[in-house]
Formats: C-alpha cells, sequence, structure tokens
C-alpha cells in the first residue's frame, strides 16, 4: 500500500528525466573550445575588486603580495581565497560549471587543460610576452595553439647525491647516460647501499620517467598532434631507466617515505627530485647537511631534458573584473614581481630575466636551476593527459619489474594513448 | 462528506509532515540516483559538466566497454578475493571475540570491549601511517617479529602476492569491532534459561553454540553479513593510502577504478562501473538472505 506512492515518483522522475535526456540529447557540431580573438589589457591602474584563488602555500602567501598591488593601484582591492590543493580541482570544476567563478587563479600547469576544456578560461590578451618566459613553461599554457593565462613560477627535477660519498671516490657529476650509471656504481662502492633511487610505482612514476625519454630523443606528441610513443627512443628510455633496478643500483620497489632518512643516512647515494627536497632534507637532519649533499643537472643523452612544473595564473571566462584581473597577473608576472614573490615564498620565477637578479643568480642552491629551466618540458597540454599517465606510470612498473619487455611496453604505450586520444574535439 | 474532508486534510497533513524529508530525499538522493543513471548510458565526460544534456546516447557500450576492461576484470577479481577471504574472517573473529567477552571475561571485559571497537573509530589515514611502519619490511615490528623467528618476511605492500593479503588483514583488524558489538548485543538477548535447559539434558559448549548460539544469533549475524558484505564490496580506502592499487594492479578495486575513471573525466564509463558494482552488491546481499534467513 505505501509502495505506490514512492513508485510513482520513482517512475516519475525517471521518465521526466528521460524525456529531458531524449529532446535535449545530442552533441552539437561547433562543441569545443572557441578561441575568441584575443582582447588587449588596457592602460591605467586597475579599479574594482579582484578575487583570486590560490593553492596550498601559494595561497597563504600571496595576500603579502597583493599589498604591493593594492598599494600600486589604490581603487582595487585583491580577496586572496586560499584552496587546498587535494580539493582544488572539483571545486574549480564546479565553480565554472555554475559560473560562480573568481576572477584569477592558480592553476597548476599540468590541470589548465582540464579547465580550458571546460570552456572555464579566458584566452591570454595581447601585451603579454611569451618570449619572456621559459619556453617549457610557456607551453604548458598553450592548449591547440591558443594561450590560456600565464606562466607564474615553476619548478624542475635535478639530481641530488652525497657530496662527501663522491669526493671519497673522486667522482665528477654525471654528464651522460653512461656517466650516471658509473656514478651511482661507484657511490655504491663508497659504502651507500643503493648508488641511486628511482621511482618504481604509482602516481607520477611517468614523470621522473620522461626526462629520460626527452633526454634520448623521445617526443611524446610530433607536430600533427600524433602520439609518437613507440619510438627507438621510447625503448632505449625504458631500458636504461631500468636498468637501474635490475643491475642493483636503485632499490627495484622504491618507497618514497624512506628515500630522504636513508640519503641522509649515507645509505643511498643520490635521487632524482625538484627544488622542494632542499628544504625538506634541511628541517630533517638540520642546517650543516647542505655542505653534504649537492645539486647537479640531470645527465644528457641525445639532447638535455627535464621536467618543468609550476603554477600559471589564468584569468576565468566569466570573470566578472578581467580588465582588472589581467593587470594583475600581469603585476605578478613582472620580472621584479617575481624576485620579491621568490623572496617571499622561495618559488623560482618563471620569467627569465628575473634570474638575473643577485638574489637569484648569487644563490647556488638555485642559480643551478637556470640551465634546467631553459630547456626543461611539460606534458602535453591536453585533457586526457592524467588518463594517459595513469596507463604510462603502470607500464614503467611492469617494465621494472621483468614483466614486459621495452619494446611491448612502448608498443602499449602507444596504443593506451592512441585510444584514450587527446581529448581535444 | 465530512469524512472524505477530514481524510484529505489528514492526508494533506501527512504530506505536509513527509514534505521536509520527501524534498531532501528527491533532491539528494533521488536526483542523483536518476542522473547517474543517465549518465551510465550517455558518452558523457568531464568537459561536458556546463552543458549536461548536450551528450550522445550509447546504449549499452559503456557496459560493454567496462566488462571487457581488463584493468576492471582484474579490478573486479581482486574485489571477489577480498571480499571472498575477509568477510568470513570478519565475522568469524567477530563471533569468536563476541561469545569470549560474553561468557569467559569478566573482569576486562569493558576494556577489551572498547580495544577492539577503537579501531573503527580511528580515522583511516592514523591507522595507515601505523600498518605502514608495522609493515615496513626492514625494520617493521612483522618482519622484525618473524625475523626472531628466523623468517625472513617479504615485503608486505610492494609484493604483488602480499600486499593484498596485507590489506586484508588490515581491513579485518578495521572492521572487526563493529560486528562485534552488534553480535555482542544479539548474545545477550539470548534468554539465559536455555542454556540452563540444554545444560540439564547435558549439552556441552560446543553443542550449545551450534544448536541454540547460531540459531537464536541468525538474524543479527544475517544484518552483520550484509552490512560488512556491501562495505567490503566497496573496498577503496585500504588500497587508497596504502598502495595506490598496486603493485602491478593487485590491490586495485571496483571501487577505486571508478575513483580513477571519475578523476580521468570518463563520467559515463564510471557510471557504468557503479551500475555494475551496484548489481554485484544486490546479488551478494540477496544470498546472504537466502543463505541466512530464519527458518520457519
Amino acid at each position: 500500500m505505501n509502495r505506490t506512492p514512492r513508485l510513482a515518483v520513482a517512475a516519475t522522475a525517471s521518465t521526466l528525466a528521460l524525456a529531458l535526456a531524449l529532446t535535449g540529447c545530442g552533441r552539437s557540431d561547433e562543441a569545443g573550445t572557441t578561441a575568441a580573438g584575443s582582447s588587449s589589457i588596457t592602460d591605467g591602474p586597475a579599479t574594482g575588486t579582484i578575487e583570486v584563488w590560490a593553492m596550498g602555500t601559494e595561497g597563504e602567501l600571496l595576500p603579502e603580495l597583493a599589498e604591493q598591488f593594492e598599494a600600486d593601484n589604490p581603487d582595487a582591492t585583491v580577496n586572496v581565497t586560499p584552496v587546498p590543493w587535494e580539493s582544488s580541482t572539483e571545486k574549480i570544476n564546479t565553480a565554472i560549471a555554475t559560473g560562480e567563478v573568481p576572477d584569477v587563479m592558480q592553476v597548476g600547469t599540468t590541470l589548465l587543460s582540464g579547465f580550458v576544456e571546460l570552456g572555464g578560461l579566458a584566452p591570454t590578451p595581447e601585451g603579454i610576452d611569451s618570449e619572456a618566459f621559459f619556453p617549457g613553461a610557456w607551453d604548458t599554457t598553450v592548449v591547440d595553439g591558443t594561450s590560456y593565462g600565464v606562466p607564474w613560477y615553476v619548478e624542475s627535477r635535478v639530481l641530488y647525491y652525497r657530496k662527501d660519498l663522491a669526493e671519497q671516490e673522486g667522482l665528477a657529476a654525471p654528464k651522460t647516460w653512461a656517466d650516471l650509471t658509473d656514478f651511482a656504481a661507484r657511490l655504491q662502492d663508497a659504502g651507500a647501499e643503493h648508488g641511486i633511487a628511482l621511482q618504481t610505482r604509482g602516481n607520477s612514476t611517468a614523470l621522473m620517467y620522461l626526462p629520460f625519454y626527452w633526454q634520448a630523443g623521445g617526443e611524446i606528441m610530433d607536430d600533427a598532434g600524433e602520439f609518437t610513443l613507440d619510438s627507438d627512443a621510447q625503448i632505449k628510455a625504458l631500458e636504461y631507466y631500468s636498468s637501474f633496478m635490475r643491475d642493483g643500483l636503485a632499490p627495484p620497489v622504491l618507497v618514497e617515505e624512506e628515500k630522504v632518512q636513508n640519503f641522509i643516512d649515507g645509505k643511498l647515494g643520490s635521487f632524482v627530485s625538484g627544488p622542494w627536497e632542499r628544504a625538506n632534507l634541511l628541517t630533517t637532519a638540520g642546517d650543516d647537511f647542505a655542505d653534504s649533499f649537492g645539486v647537479v643537472p640531470l645527465p644528457a643523452d641525445e639532447a638535455t631534458g627535464s621536467f618543468i612544473g609550476g603554477s600559471n595564473l589564468a584569468v576565468l571566462a566569466d570573470a566578472a573584473n578581467p580588465d582588472a584581473a589581467w593587470k594583475f597577473v600581469q603585476f605578478a608576472t613582472d620580472p621584479a614581481t617575481q624576485v620579491d614573490w621568490f623572496e617571499i615564498s622561495s618559488d623560482l620565477p618563471a620569467v627569465q630575466a628575473s634570474w638575473d637578479d643577485p638574489a637569484l643568480a648569487d644563490d647556488e642552491a638555485v642559480a643551478v636551476y637556470q640551465d634546467v629551466l631553459t630547456t626543461a618540458r611539460s606534458t602535453p597540454a591536453i585533457p586526457s593527459w592524467a588518463e594517459i599517465e595513469h596507463e604510462l606510470d603502470l607500464l614503467i612498473e611492469q617494465v621494472i619489474a621483468g614483466d614486459l619487455s621495452a619494446e611491448d611496453a612502448a608498443q602499449q604505450m602507444q596504443d593506451a594513448a592512441t585510444s584514450i586520444g587527446t581529448g581535444l574535439d | 462528506m465530512t469524512v472524505s474532508a477530514r481524510r484529505r486534510r489528514t492526508g494533506l497533513a501527512a504530506w505536509g509532515f513527509a514534505l521536509p524529508f520527501a524534498v531532501l530525499f528527491a533532491v539528494f538522493m533521488l536526483l542523483p540516483v536518476a542522473s547517474s543513471l543517465y549518465m551510465a548510458f550517455t558518452d558523457m565526460h568531464g568537459a561536458d559538466l556546463k552543458s549536461p544534456w548536450a551528450v550522445n546516447f550509447v546504449g549499452l557500450d559503456n557496459f560493454v566497454a567496462v566488462l571487457g576492461d581488463p584493468k576492471f576484470q582484474q579490478a573486479a577479481g581482486n574485489t571477489l578475493y577480498f571480499v571472498g577471504v575477509a568477510m568470513p574472517l570478519t565475522l568469524g573473529i567477530a563471533l569468536l571475540l563476541a561469545v569470549l567477552l560474553n561468557s569467559g571475561l569478566v573482569w576486562f571485559r569493558s576494556v577489551f570491549r572498547v580495544g577492539f571497537y577503537a579501531p573503527v573509530v580511528t580515522s583511516i589515514v592514523a591507522v595507515a601511517v601505523v600498518w605502514r611502519f608495522l609493515l615496513q619490511p626492514d625494520f617493521g615490528l612483522v618482519n622484525s617479529g618473524l625475523g626472531v623467528l628466523g623468517i625472513d618476511g617479504p615485503r608486505w605492500l610492494t609484493d604483488e602476492v602480499w600486499a593484498m593479503p596485507s590489506l586484508i588483514v588490515m581491513a579485518t583488524w578495521r572492521n572487526v569491532g563493529y560486528s562485534m558489538v552488534i553480535l555482542l548485543a544479539g548474545l545477550q538477548g539470548i534468554p539465559r534459561d536455555l542454556y540452563e535447559a540444554s545444560a540439564i539434558d547435558g549439552a556441552g559448549a560446543v553443542r550449545q553454540f551450534r544448536s541454540i548460539t547460531v540459531p537464536l544469533l541468525r538474524p543479527t549475524l544475517l544484518f552483520c553479513a550484509v552490512i560488512t558484505g556491501i562495505g567490503y564490496l566497496q573496498f577503496f580506502e585500504e588500497p587508497f593510502v596504502m598502495t595506490q592499487g598496486g603493485p602491478l594492479g593487485a590491490t586495485n578495486s571496483v571501487a577505486y577504478e571508478i575513483f580513477n575513471q571519475f578523476g580521468f573525466g570518463n563520467y559515463g564509463v564510471s557510471a557504468a562501473m557503479s551500475y555494475v558494482l551496484f548489481v554485484a552488491i544486490v546479488i551478494l546481499s540477496y544470498l546472504q538472505f537466502r543463505l541466512l534467513r530464519t527458518e520457519k
């Protein structure tokens, strides 16, 4: 008896959904990213309120930089909302879908294409010079030929090694692939249990591996936008990468959490990581440890190559105050502001000119990144990249475990990427 | 006329009282369920959030793709393995603990009750940290203990064979307290005199357990089995915090795969996966009801 009304409600709801679906369904042909003709930024100071969303540490520190902007633009107010990284994608997706968006937001370089696909970001106007930035960083803003943001800060991967162990063996920084293998072996001779640590599984394994692929001369996509993952460079790089685990020079299964402690204990000779690791090492081991390790660029093979990450600043397509928003972006990516921001947050400037400033040039621990960043590159700015990267993570893990040959893995990478597609339609 | 008017008025009043719930239920339950069902039959993905109606109907294509996907098959196999081992293990241990707490232990009963229940209310994040220390291959408590016995313990969480058993033990430890408390309540509801009567008839402890405890506990056991089964089929937190589904996909579960596919923006495919999981839950619950229903 009491079942009937509930059933009726359910039935009505589903019929309604179906009816709506049937009348409204079907993709329109012109769907996709509409690249509006890029406008330009007006002259004069910014006015009005600028809502900014920033993540993690940046979200906490940005108000300090915003004060400078407000001092230069008395009629403008900057409201910074810190957003935790973990929930940022959902929060931004929801904001874009509902149109309740901020004016400016910080976008992780690898996440940008997803928001562009949703139609959430505005194309970069004229008046922002792409040449001013590291080319790898600028590329992360370009989706399907149009730029949708401006590089804000960058990070890249380098080789951390135990200086004391290397000196003991009279080792110079490795320049080539053969050098690196020898370097790892000799660090073991000097007493390390493992000469090097490379990520063997889990999220972002591909980001650790791809620099080696680029060094071998590999490309993820060609100019026509087709995947080129089944190249000889892929086989070569996979064999080289897995050779460290196979030959006992690197832990066959790396437990990330133990890496830093093993390095400090001298059980690990070297590892690949980004600029944040320095602070991490010094907090764990004390400031004296700074003399015990060195940082050098990754070795080169056919080419030099590293991964470039970081964040861009983007203005939302539905921003309420776009002109002031772009002025804020322009301010944040000005060479002088970038140096100020480096001093506030330790984030490395994305603008090349900022690196001539003594604050960076005279700091050895930082200066090493400059050359690395000039040739470092990111993963393709395509919406489906996260899914492709997940497939690569799984395949690399199988090659390291010896379950899959490098040839088969290269082929499967290509097949997986091709079947997933670029997500740009 | 007055009767029908009064009836109509009580009807309206009833709807008035039901309205807050009905509206909340419709908005937060019915609508999402209907839209996920809709999603499962379309090619919806991340970019369609702004215009969810502008998608193509693909019929059963998503379901065909899901069932033919080797990664999903592996995840389904892993989930069955997990449920098949962890569920009987959890219920068995919970029953054992409940019986022990109900009969023998008098002094420290509440201490034990709290001890076994604590993991249920502890955050998985804290649990994960502790268990990672326990299972750490070189200096972890488990392998150190095994070392004393002269056994060289495996690399629990990174070994393809041992990763799943490790998670099974961890999940059992986490969930056994819940079933234990429910079963303990069930045991305390069994009249004492039944045991006394059977003792007079010469029944031993084993016979009492088989002929009195288990039959009278059937409804409680059924409840625990269904709740545990539903929870375990949605096995997600343990691999998420401990292994990320690895090594080599050995601890990837259906719920984890759904989470991944949603993350990649493949809404259609992951909605289809959710309904496959839903059907599995219905089947498991049906089997449990058949198996454990009270005999008339």
